[in-house]
This record gives C-alpha cells, structure tokens and sequence, in this order.
C-alpha cells in the first residue's frame, strides 16, 4: 500500500514543470484511451456476436453525453499521439536532444498542435450533433436523452 | 554535451520499450486516420448495421482494422503495464500481474479478431 501512496505522491509533488506536465498527461490520455479501446473493442465485435447489442450501443454513441465524452477523447488522442510521436522521435533517433530547455519548448508546441488539430475537429462533431437534431422535436430527443 | 553509450543487453523489457516506440510510428496513420474518418468527417450519426457491412465489406478497411486492433491495444496494455511497474515493486507480483495482463490482452484480441474476420465470411456465404 506504501508504494501506492509513494508513487502518487511523487506524482503530485515533483517539480519538473513543463516535462512532469506532459509525462502526466501522456500516461492519462493513454490511460484514458486504452479504457475506452477496451470497450470499443467489445462493443464493435458484437457486430458479429450480438447484432441486438450492437445497434444499442451505436444508439448509445449518439446520445450527448458520450458526444461530451467523445470530444475529449479526441483530445487525448491527439495529445498523446503527438507527443508520443516526439518520445519516440528523440528516444530512437536523437537521445542526445533530450534536454531540460528544449523539452519545455517542445512539451508546448505538441499542446498547440494538439489544440490546431483538436478545434476544428470538435467543431465538426458538435455540427454533425447538430445536423443528426435537424427535423427533430427537440435536439435533445435525436441525441438519445429522452 | 557529452554524451555516453551505454551497452545494453537484450531482455524482454528492452524489447517491450522498443515495441512502444516503434508501434508509436505505426500508430499515427492508424489511429489518426480512424478518428479523422470514423468521428470527425462521417461522425456516429451516420452508423448504422449497414454502414459497418459496407465498411468491412472492403478488404482494405478490414485489414485496416485488424493492424489497428493488433498493433492499438497491444500497444494500449503494454503500457499498463509499464504505468503499473511504478506501483508494483515486487518482482514476483509484477510477474503475476503481466501475465494476466497477458491473457486480458488476448482474450479481448480474439473476441474482436474474430468478429474481424468473420463478420466479412458470414455475410459472404449469405451472398
Ligand atoms: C496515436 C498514436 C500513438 C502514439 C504515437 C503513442 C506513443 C506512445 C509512446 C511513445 C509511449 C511510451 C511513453 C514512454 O515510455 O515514455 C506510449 C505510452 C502509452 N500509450 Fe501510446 N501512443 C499512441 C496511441 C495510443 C493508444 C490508442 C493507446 C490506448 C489504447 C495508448 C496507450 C498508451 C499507454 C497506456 C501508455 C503508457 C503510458 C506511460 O507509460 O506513462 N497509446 N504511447
């Protein structure tokens, strides 16, 4: 239970600025996707092992609070992509470049590639959202909710 | 800045470190494509039982797929397993822990490998 606490704490108080930032953010995104994967996974196979419970997860894809969910992770695949492509870019090709001031510099410009690539991207699920609500009652009775 | 090699011998976890960097190249056509495509230019709206047979019916989007399950969610568990070393300092129960991590990894791999695979056989022999 200790290395539990230690580690978190470590986690928590290191100072390590805009390098402690990104290596948090890398291993959440990462985290946060591969939960998702696991059930997108299962729930795209029953495609084949359970059509009824396929077209009920699709209708659940579409209801506003997975859009909500569905936006973010498109962040944090962005993010972790970007960023996971500069690790393995210095990592395998030039590890003499890992240094304290170029990484700071390099931690922001992967979060600003990460927003120039995220924006318009929300911009056009939240459209498509809007669209799939056009003929409806109500935009809410076409997202699912009631 | 002086650098050093350092020699290091080869070893199943030398081997998984490189895994996540070369898979990480991989990654970016296959992942970022699938998002590009699937979310944000159809956009789940659109999805329906038959958008999903006329996708896999391609064999291009089919052998997209199953590289995209192979390499993502090995990729995926092998870094839970790398996040969970920080937790786990004992080697015999980080042992335990990878090898069910291991079959979780399988097991999924199979389930969706298979509805990959299938799902294209069956509605061929229903042609
Ligand atoms: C889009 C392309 C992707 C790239 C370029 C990429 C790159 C990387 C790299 C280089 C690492 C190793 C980091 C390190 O050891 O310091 C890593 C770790 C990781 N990746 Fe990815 N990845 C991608 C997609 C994914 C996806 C789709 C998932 C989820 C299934 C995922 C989950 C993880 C996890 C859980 C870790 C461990 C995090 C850690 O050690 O802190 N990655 N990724």
């Amino acid at each position: 239970m200790s290395n539990l606490k230690n580690t978190l704490v470590g986690y928590a108080t290191y100072r390590g600025r805009e390098g402690h930032y990104s290596f948090l953010l890398h291993r959440l995104t990462g985290l946060g996707t591969l939960l998702f994967l696991t059930i997108h996974i299962v729930d795209m196979a029953w495609f084949y092992w359970a059509p009824d419970m396929f077209e009920e997860a699709l209708r659940l894809y579409r209801s506003w609070p997975f859009l909500i969910g569905e936006i973010a992770l498109i962040f944090a695949v962005y993010f972790h992509g970007i960023n996971g492509l500069r690790i393995a870019i210095v990592d395998m090709f030039a590890p003499s470049k890992w240094a304290i001031a170029a990484e700071r510099n390099a931690v922001r410009w992967t979060l600003v590639g990460s927003l120039i690539l995220w924006i318009p991207s929300a911009w056009m699920m939240l459209s498509h959202a809007v669209e799939a609500s056009k003929g409806a009652a109500h935009l809410l009775t076409n997202l699912g909710i009631f | 800045m002086a650098t050093r090699e350092v020699k290091i011998s080869q070893n199943y976890e030398t081997i998984a470190w490189k895994w996540m960097r070369y898979s990480a190249i991989l990654l970016i056509p296959l992942v970022f494509g699938h998002v590009l495509m699937q979310d944000v230019l159809v956009g789940v709206y659109q999805m329906d039982s038959a958008y999903v047979a006329k996708r896999l019916s391609s064999w291009f989007f089919q052998a997209y797929d199953i590289a995209l399950l192979g390499f993502a969610f090995a990729h995926g568990v092998n870094g839970l397993r790398q996040v969970l070393r920080d937790f786990i300092h004992n080697p015999k129960v980080f042992r335990v822990v990878s090898i069910v991590l291991f079959i979780f990894w399988l097991a999924i791999t199979i389930y969706g490998g298979v509805a990959l695979v299938m799902a294209t056989q069956a509605r061929l022999a229903s042609l």
